[in-house]
């Protein structure tokens, strides 16, 4: 069985020889995509990177003051650091299951089903990517509300004791990121479908051929082959939950009740850069990035080293 | 070489300061040439009735002033600073902007509004005749009028009747003191199994006028100048007295920020909020239950300080025509037609109180709506919200509506909570000078 | 394939309604909500007592939402097909080439990704105003013309196309353009499609650029139509969930039409 994987792998023809001359084509193909991050995300960042050592309002009329570490500090020495940074690892571990496990069961699931049925669950799937953050915030909302929400209701009717899913401390953060997750369910599926389906059906074809099991293909073909996508898709889970669960946070409990729905990425907002005051918000900018930034570098090198594609 | 570039270099100076000076104090007296303003509302960035009142202001003040023509620019209550200063930042210098009260002494120091009596002098005086002493203190800082209260509201007790009357409470005699708001919060509790009371004061949109009222009607105050005091006795007694009717089960236990659905809904009893969700309230209880209005309650006998939400008008303006043109619009905006249209129309209260019982201003609209009574009559107790001032002066709020939160509905020491976001915050404060 | 009623296909459906309907349940509400008049929207009945169309009337004529709505469906195609296009050029370079800097460049790509958007709002605010790029559909296009989302998922796709088919290609005669458009592009419709949905609906979502940018109603989008009916001081919940809904159905129709060549695709038989 595992030999059509070898197969696979064997199958990949001599790498393009590296060129000794330089070669202007790539470059050019590259210039578009670089001018365009340049000029518009690492000029500013730049500029932040300057301006984080400062205090000023940017405005025309007042000078910037040079505080050096000052912003750095007051924003790591904040009370609430410790329980953000804490949520924020409940956040991505929360998310986890919601967008890379599940959309992963469903896509590899739903492979197995004839055509019709299988787009109309994919489609359903989808359906909560229509709606807008704001919508869908306002919406679960109201759905967990106490008083007049149908879960609860239902939830009472059945015979258990309602329960506080934003406004218990011990919960809220849970249900933000059932939020999240909700409408990532229909993303992740997405992005695996179209992998799933660049699948050569071939493999798993002659798999079937060798005797092997469902459970088998799945492991050793599918999986494998779908790991850059589940990659990337950990990868971002670990990257962005904060801060695609951050719309959430922001409209509904604005970091409580007590903090406990509090994350890295709403601190930094919060203090930097709803603050108006440039040094705090171009130093809280900078922190996230270099955080994340050694994150990802991390991850990258993670993705080289166990990705396998199909050449 | 060296001392010519010396002296082009103070000609150059010399001229901008004169420039400066004379942009910053001189309006012209009056409009020769068609101009341009731009006005910064966040009315105009609701759908409805709001929206649509300020649209016709603005153009019946375009039909009176040919030669002025009025743009305007929508924003979200909560971004409209961050506009204002992006535009400044941007070289798009606005003209008059409608900012909260929270970003008072920002504006005044900061951004660069005109104080009024400076700018307008005679004008300025003749105009305000008429307007309300307390309603003109809200937008002075250091005694000079920077922003002139446009719409504005104090936060009343909104209450619904059929609740009152099933808890065998007597809806015509509301709560007038705490005492007495939490045994009917608990009655309303026991005996409807619907929430007792609840103040708009610690949501993630809501902001500290709520609880900055409470606070000063037990004599208590956030800041004394530079130093804050919000975690001293008489504001920290105010805040111990939210924890125990958080306690005792009075204050509702809801998520902070579905108080106006809670309410509107009709599960809740007694809501301490501004009177501008009035008319949405009135929409959603109608034909279910029966909405009213009281005043906010009192310690004991203690003066109430209602506090002002909403916001105030400044001019930003540097260039001379255009400063009177701002003027103009400021004044035909604060004028007795346009605080018709915001009470009735809009919902906030009237900075003149003259035409309340002018008929052929608010008369028969006060009398046909007796819910903004309670309102009006609060007027007299109007103390003005405390703004923070600084560079951080957000970043301190933040702390203090945070810490207050803690200490209502958390399980620690109130006061505690109190004094330790105080020691914290106050770094973060201006020195004095 | 035939497929057999097995208590596996069983537990497959079971599985997947439970994940239908908490997908569908919110959308529905959102959807009777919109049909609710003003006293009704707490009310837990599944559909309303009275229902009316008063809100949609309202969002039709309180606001110019089908200028907004065509606002954003032009706004979300063009910065959709930028990046992708954009996103493609780049993807290439770097799969087709190695050449010195590459991991360096695919590295700076990825780290743009998380520049949070408040560090680049206001320089970038700056910039546009200096370009007249103020209250402009371009002016919300061109700074997100390029994403690392897309670099990176079509640089997957990219790596898993297989060598010998470009190899085949090259032996032809082909040169890289042409062996970009003519061979490797017919063949990735999936992850293109996909790719596309996906950043035409982030650029959809986009609020706070355009909050600053846009300065008139009429060049509005429809992440801001849709916050106009929530205020401090209270909520047109009725009304937004009508402009929710007819938020709703440009997405809708992207999907629909682009959902084809996600689910249906895989290699011509013909390269085998």
């Amino acid at each position: 069985m595992t030999d059509v994987l070898h197969q696979a792998e064997a199958v990949a023809a001599p790498r393009v020889a590296r060129t000794g001359r330089f070669t202007i084509a790539p470059w050019l193909y590259l210039a578009p995509a670089l001018i365009i991050l340049f000029v518009w995300i690492y000029l500013p960042l730049i500029q932040a990177g300057q301006l984080s050592f400062y205090q000023w309002n940017m405005l025309p009329t007042s000078t910037p003051r040079f505080v050096g570490l000052d912003n750095y500090r007051n924003l790591l020495t904040l009370p609430e650091m410790g329980i953000a940074v804490r949520n924020t690892v409940w956040y991505i571990v929360g998310l986890f299951p919601l967008s890379v496990i599940i959309p992963v069961a469903v896509a590899i699931l739903t492979q197995e089903l004839s055509g019709p049925l299988r787009n109309l669950y994919r489609s359903l799937i989808f359906v909560p990517m229509i709606v807008a953050p704001i919508v869908a915030a306002i919406l679960w909302r109201w759905l967990l509300n106490e008083d007049y929400g149908l879960v609860n209701q239902v939830i009472a009717g059945l015979g258990f004791s309602k329960v506080g899913f934003l406004q218990d401390p011990k919960i809220a953060l849970w249900t933000l990121v059932w939020m999240t997750g909700w409408k990532l369910i229909g993303f992740s599926t997405l992005l695996l479908s179209a992998a799933n389906s660049t699948i050569n059906p071939a493999y798993t074809e002659a798999a079937r051929m060798d005797g092997a099991s469902r459970w088998q293909i799945i492991r050793d073909i599918r999986l494998p082959l779908l790991a850059p996508t589940i990659l990337l898709l950990s990868m971002m889970t670990i990257l962005f939950g904060a801060q695609w669960s951050f719309v959430y946070i922001n409209a509904l409990t604005g970091g409580g009740p007590l903090q406990s729905t509090t994350n890295i990425f709403y601190l930094m907002w919060e203090y930097g850069f709803q603050t108006l005051s440039a040094g705090w918000s171009a130093a809280a900018g900078m922190l996230t990035f270099t955080a994340f930034g050694a994150i990802a570098l991390v991850c990258l090198w993670l993705m080289k080293r166990l990705a396998v594609y199909d050449d | 070489m060296l001392r010519r570039t010396l002296l082009k270099s103070i000609v150059a100076g010399g001229a901008l300061l004169s420039a400066t000076s004379f942009a910053s104090a001189q309006m012209v007296d009056e409009i020769t040439e068609p101009v341009t303003v731009s006005f910064y509302s966040y009315n105009l960035a609701s759908a409805g009735l709001k929206n649509e009142t300020t649209q016709e202001m603005l153009n019946e003040f375009m039909r009176q002033n040919p030669m002025i023509k009025v743009e305007p620019i929508a924003a979200p209550s909560n971004e409209i600073l961050s506009r204002v200063q992006a535009d400044i930042v941007a070289g798009q210098q606005p003209d008059v902007a409608q900012l909260v009260f929270r970003d008072l002494i920002y504006a005044a120091r900061d951004l660069g509004a005109e104080p009024l009596e400076d700018f307008a002098g005679d004008e300025y005086a003749a105009h305000t005749e008429g307007m309300v002493e307390n309603g003109l203190d809200l937008g002075k800082v250091d005694g000079k009028t920077y922003g002139l209260a446009y719409t504005f509201s104090t936060p009343v007790m909104l209450y619904n009747a059929d609740l009152f009357r099933k808890a065998g409470l007597d809806p015509d005699n509301p709560p007038k003191t705490w005492d007495e708001v939490k045994e009917a919060a608990l009655a309303i509790k026991e005996k409807t199994g619907k929430h007792g009371f609840f103040p708009g004061a610690f949501g993630p949109i809501d902001g500290t006028f709520v609880y900055q009222a409470i606070v000063m009607s037990n004599g208590g105050k956030v800041r004394e100048g530079n130093k804050l005091t919000f975690a001293d006795a008489p504001a920290a007694e105010a805040v111990e007295m939210l924890r125990d009717l958080k306690d005792s089960g009075a204050y509702a236990d809801i998520d902070v920020a579905s108080h106006m659905d809670t309410f509107a809904a009709g599960d809740l009893g007694m809501f301490l909020f501004t009177s501008a969700i009035q008319d949405t309230m009135l929409k959603a209880a109608d034909g279910k239950w029966e909405l009213r209005v009281a005043a906010m309650p009192s310690f004991g006998d203690k003066p109430t300080a209602p506090t002002n939400s909403g916001s105030a008008l400044f001019v930003l303006s540097k260039d001379p025509v255009k400063q009177r043109a701002a003027w103009e619009l400021m004044k035909f905006l604060t004028s007795k037609y346009a605080y018709t249209q915001i009470t009735s129309k809009i919902g906030y209260l009237p900075l003149r109180l003259d035409i309340v019982d002018d008929p052929e201003y608010l008369k028969d609209w006060v009398d046909a709506h007796p819910l903004i009574k309670p309102n009006l009559k609060q007027l007299e107790n109007l103390t003005a919200n405390v703004a923070f001032p600084g560079p951080n002066y957000r970043q301190v709020e933040n702390m203090m509506k945070n810490a207050a939160a803690e200490a209502v509905l958390g399980d620690g020491d109130p006061v505690e909570a109190l004094r330790a976001a105080q020691e914290r915050a106050q770094p973060l404060m201006p020195g004095d000078s | 394939m035939t497929e057999r009623f097995t208590l596996r296909t069983a537990a497959i459906h079971g599985i997947m309604l439970i994940l239908a309907l908490l997908a569908i349940v919110p959308v529905y509400w959102m959807v009777i909500t919109s049909l609710k008049p003003d006293n009704e929207i707490f009310s837990l009945s599944v559909w309303p007592d009275s229902p009316t169309l008063e809100n949609y009337a309202y969002v039709l004529t309180g606001l110019p939402m089908l200028r907004i709505l065509w606002n954003t469906t032009i706004m979300s195609a063009a910065t959709a097909t930028a990046q992708v296009l954009t996103g493609l050029l780049a993807a290439y370079a770097l799969t087709r080439w190695r050449f010195r800097g590459s991991g360096l460049v695919h590295t700076l790509i990825g780290l743009s990704w998380l520049v949070p958007f408040q560090v680049t709002m206001i320089p970038n605010y700056v910039l546009a105003s200096r370009l007249g790029l103020l209250d402009t559909i371009t002016g919300l296009v061109v700074p997100n013309a390029a994403a690392a989302f897309a670099v990176l998922v079509l640089y997957n796709a990219f790596r898993g196309f297989p060598k010998e088919v470009i190899e085949a290609a090259r032996m032809d005669g082909a040169s890289h353009w042409r062996t970009l458009w003519e061979v490797i592009l017919p063949n990735l419709r999936a992850p293109l499609a996909s790719l596309g949905v996906l950043a035409f609906i982030s650029a959809w979502n986009e609020y706070f650029w355009p909050l600053l940018l846009i300065r008139h109603l009429d060049n509005a989008v429809v992440q801001i139509g849709l916050q106009m009916f929530m205020t401090q001081e209270g909520s047109q919940w009725g009304a937004m969930m009508a402009a929710a809904t007819l938020a709703t159905l440009p997405i809708l129709g992207i999907y629909l039409i682009l959902h084809r060549q996600v689910i249906d695709s895989f290699m011509k038989s013909g390269i085998r």
